[in-house]
């Protein structure tokens, strides 16, 4: 079988990134095995978990479901690059403070959800809130947390 | 509660939030060892059969392919089991589930490995297989394995059944079932291994017990225990299910030949087909009361499913025995639990080992004692809740921490305003509102046996403090709740304690995250290995200072004098000198629950040195139109004893009732048709309802600052306080889990309900 590979030119956390990869591995493989990036999490590989959810030009995305080369020319954040000038990004704060996380498989995703959602929607509701995260699965909190954590994100943003 | 402590009973922030809110952990599957070959497995894929013959000669001839192990690679005894040990690594010459492993392939790339998996040619014959108890346990039902396939039966009797119940105003009696149930929990199992330089096996995984992971790849290999170390990789949940060996023996025979290192990572399709599952039970019930709604008698037949091999299964038997009475007294009863082998993939630990399945049974009961007497729900409980110095059904009388009246007693307001004004408003012709209300008991830590944890409080020289625990932290929070009492017992910071956690190189034996036990035991072993730090560290102070040692105290990393401070003497300080005499400042802590052994015939003994209570009310909606069920509020009161970190309580609550909504609505696994999380529905964040969470205190005199334990018990009484709303709504119940979509429409058609409510 030939190995066709491509060459995909993305900004990765806000750095100019180029690789070489097969045109059919997944966004996932490509941060995972080829850039190192092990915070996005493989929980299903059908995108029906929402673990290894990452911002694509600003839009919530299942890297499991997406090919590397539809990359190219598009901006991607992962949760290796969410954070803020002085440490933890507002987001990854009010989970802490909120005791948002508990084995934190799901957490990466969940935050990348919830990135995307504010960015779009600074002042988005609870009803859109729990929306935004209803595609990523989480045994362990119940959610009652992360939603809260996510409102007192919101609310610190739009406070400024 | 008097409150003087710094640390224990705060919201400190929860150790590894952080570096999870990072990405940061090194998962099992995140691990990069250079040049790992990827393990993969092959199962049976048939229910019950003889390998005749195992061809891995095609296998061996794909590329990239380096070894296919069998069963006559295992060096040690190819037999594991917690409790009893009946489960081959390898297929031994049978397979008696579609998910047996039969052949281990390491290869250089993943595709090799699945190319060889599929190239290895099996001969089978195939056997009579048995799918459910009834046709296992049927004459000439094919044996399973070579004692039958009765595994196991817990017997309890007390007092005179056949006498009560002919006392008994009414007797109900019905049938409950509940489906088999997949963990779910979000990170596949997976695991890592290299051999090091002194040629011991170091094996990564994603586990709950990394003590008793030792014990079984040891025994696998035939090697001594100093020649494998096990390490827990950042944990993402496991609910019972990471109780198993699932990679670990794989990684370990591999290691074992290759002496290279290996990664085995689970799909999501094999961790459902191959890892335990919550046993389907068959719950039938008798229970009679007087008049006045007094609980006299209950007869009880549990049969539990555990498929091909018993991992939990025994455990799960037993527990379900033990509380099939729920949190009541009951001076009569005859109660039999009855574990059944059948050729379904093997069901284990889940969450609460059987108590979640009775407590729907017990609960359902009470219900149908309360219409039936005209009693209200909550009063029948009441009336009948155990208190202190009431005697249980194994004959323990219950001293101390009883706190079930008391989480009956949060739920009252909030339960007469839902019965009085919430559910009289439904908010459309189509939608019924019901109110329900769930109770439980559960005993911490292992039934009638020994279950102890050791932990080790060190001070090197410079006077920092490290805590060593084996205990696996798998996202319920005991690093934390750990380091807390640990701080407490110091007067240190919980910032100021270094923590070394579940490696069986550095650290001692905690026993199993499961059956609600850390925070107890570990918590009690650890504030006993503080204590005689803290003990040292005065005596010493006492001899520098001249002061009577009854005279100080520990505080923010000093011995000082009184509260005036009249004197003080710094931990490194003391640390030195107490080095520099040779004395060492390492100290080990030991708890195991004083409990008895149940008497075979009749159950009698103390399972348990404690127990924790709850109650939960549900407030439910149905659409009578579609069979759609909207939760719309829990409110669940917790007897924890103390609560060590209340927002981590609080989080174990709020999950368990996420866990206790899928049981009751949505949840089903089905054998062979359930492949992955497309077939298998979990709660998503829109699913849940709003969560009132009530701390309840009563607090439990042997346990570490008054602790018991909660990640059990958050679950158990949702489903039953759900089931119960349901039939509140409904006017009739659903007794077979799940009550699913369309189960709830059928129900809602049979009682008339499917149209409007006449106004």
């Amino acid at each position: 079988m030939k190995n066709h590979t491509v060459t995909i030119r993305f900004t990765l956390n806000g750095e100019p990134t180029t690789v070489e990869a097969a045109a059919d591995v997944s966004v996932l493989h490509l941060l995972r095995e080829h850039l190192g990036l092990k915070g996005t999490k493989e929980g299903c590989g059908m995108g029906e978990c929402g673990a290894c959810t990452i911002v694509v030009d600003g839009r919530a995305v299942n890297a499991c479901l997406m090919f590397a080369p539809q990359l190219d020319g598009r901006e991607v954040l992962t949760v290796e690059g969410l954070r803020a000038e002085d440490g933890l990004h507002p987001l990854q704060q009010a989970f802490v403070d909120h005791h948002g996380v508990q084995c934190g498989f799901c957490t990466p995703g969940a935050l990348m959800s919830a990135y995307a959602l504010l960015q779009e929607n600074p002042r988005a509701g609870r009803e859109e809130i729990v929306t935004a995260i209803s595609g990523n699965l989480c045994r362990c909190t119940g959610y009652r947390n992360m939603v809260a954590a996510i409102e007192a994100a919101r609310d610190r943003r739009t406070d400024k | 509660m008097p409150d003087n402590c710094r640390t224990v009973g705060k919201n400190i922030a929860r150790i590894g939030a952080v570096e999870r809110l990072q990405g940061r952990p090194v998962f099992s599957a995140d691990l990069s060892l250079d040049d790992a070959l990827v393990l993969k497995v092959l199962r049976s894929g048939r229910a019950h059969a003889v390998v005749k013959d195992i061809d891995v000669g095609p296998a061996l001839a794909v590329d990239g392919v380096v070894r296919v192990f069998t069963e006559a690679d295992i060096p040690g005894e190819n037999r594991m089991g917690i409790i009893n040990r009946d489960q081959p690594l390898l297929a031994d010459g049978r397979v008696r589930s579609s998910a047996d492993p039969v052949a281990l392939v390491a290869a250089r790339s993943e595709e090799a490995a699945e190319r060889a998996v599929a190239a290895i040619q099996v001969t089978y014959e195939d056997l009579p297989a048995v799918f459910t108890p009834d046709e296992a346990l049927a004459p000439g039902a094919p044996a399973i394995h070579p004692d039958g396939n009765l595994l196991f039966a817990r017997r309890i009797r007390r007092g005179d059944v056949e006498a009560a119940f002919s006392r008994c105003a009414v007797v109900v009696e019905r049938t409950y079932r509940t489906p088999f149930i997949e963990h779910a929990y979000l990170e596949p199992d997976a695991g890592a291994g290299f051999v090091d330089d002194d040629g011991t096996l170091v094996i990564y995984a994603s586990t709950q017990n990394p003590h008793y992971d030792l014990t079984e790849v040891t025994r696998l290999l035939g090697v001594e225990k100093w020649r494998v170390r096990i390490i827990q990789a950042a944990t993402g949940g496991g609910f019972g299910s990471k109780l198993d060996l699932n990679v670990q023996g794989f990684i370990g025979l591999a290691l074992y030949h290759l002496r290279q290192p290996v990664r085995m990572v689970y799909s999501r399709e094999e961790a459902f087909l191959a890892t335990a599952k919550r046993h389907p039970l068959e719950m039938h019930f008798t229970t009679g009361a007087d008049e006045k709604g007094r609980l006299l008698a209950t007869r009880v037949l549990i049969t539990c499913n555990t498929g091909a091999y018993g991992s939990y299964g025994i455990a799960v038997t037993s527990r379900s025995a033990v509380h099939a009475t729920g949190p009541y007294k009951i001076e009569n009863v005859e109660i039999e639990s009855r574990c059944v082998y059948t050729n379904h993939p093997f069901c284990g630990a889940m969450r609460g080992f059987g108590t979640p399945q009775a407590a729907i049974a017990h609960e359902g009961q009470m219900d149908l004692l309360a219409q039936r007497l005209g009693i209200d729900p909550l009063e029948i409980r009441r009336i009948n809740a155990l208190r202190t110095g009431s005697v249980t059904a194994t004959g323990q009388k219950l001293s101390a921490s009883v706190g079930i009246g008391e989480c009956l007693q949060a739920l009252t307001p909030h339960y007469d305003q839902a019965r009085r004004q919430w559910r009289q408003e439904p908010s459309s012709p189509y939608i019924r509102r019901g109110v329900g209300i769930g109770c439980m008991w559960y005993g911490i830590g292992n039934t009638g046996t020994k279950n102890p944890a050791t932990a080790r409080v060190a001070m090197d020289r410079e006077g920092r403090v490290t805590l060593f625990t084996g205990c696996a932290d798998i996202g319920q929070g005991s690093s934390t709740v750990l380091t807390q009492i640990c701080a407490e017992v110091l007067g240190l910071a919980p910032g100021d304690i270094r923590l070394v956690v579940a490696d069986t190189g550095l650290t001692p034996n905690a026993g199993a995250t499961s059956a609600s036990r850390q925070t107890y035991i570990s918590g009690n072993a650890v504030q006993t290995a503080a204590a005689k730090l803290a003990a040292a560290l005065l005596e010493a102070a006492a001899d520098q200072l001249q002061v009577p040692r009854a005279s100080l105290a520990l505080s923010n990393g000093e011995v000082i004098t009184g509260a005036e401070k009249t004197g003080c003497v710094s931990f490194a300080r003391l640390a030195q000198m107490l080095h520099d005499q040779g004395v060492s400042l390492e100290f080990e802590g030991f708890f195991d629950p004083p409990t008895t052994a149940l008497d075979p015939a009749t159950g009698q003994g103390v399972p348990y040195a404690t127990y924790a209570f709850a109650g939960q009310l549900a407030l439910v909606e149905v659409d009578t139109l579609t069979g759609e069920v909207r939760v719309a509020r829990i409110v669940a009161a917790h007897d924890v004893g103390r609560a060590i970190h209340p927002e981590n309580v609080r989080g174990q609550i709020c999950g368990g009732v996420a866990m206790g909504l899928g049981f009751a609505l949505m949840e089903q696994f089905v054998p062979g048709s359930t492949l992955s999380l497309k077939d298998y529905h979990i709660p998503t964040c829109a699913d849940m309802p709003e969560i009132v969470p009530i701390i309840v205190e009563s607090e439990e005199p042997s346990g570490p600052f008054g602790a018991k334990g909660v990640g059990e018990p958050a679950l158990i009484p949702t489903a039953p306080a759900i089931l119960n709303a349901l039939a509140d709504a409904l006017g009739k119940r659903i007794d077979t889990l799940p009550a699913s979509l369309e189960s709830v429409l059928e129900t809602s058609i049979a009682t008339g309900h499917f149209g409007p409510r006449e106004v």
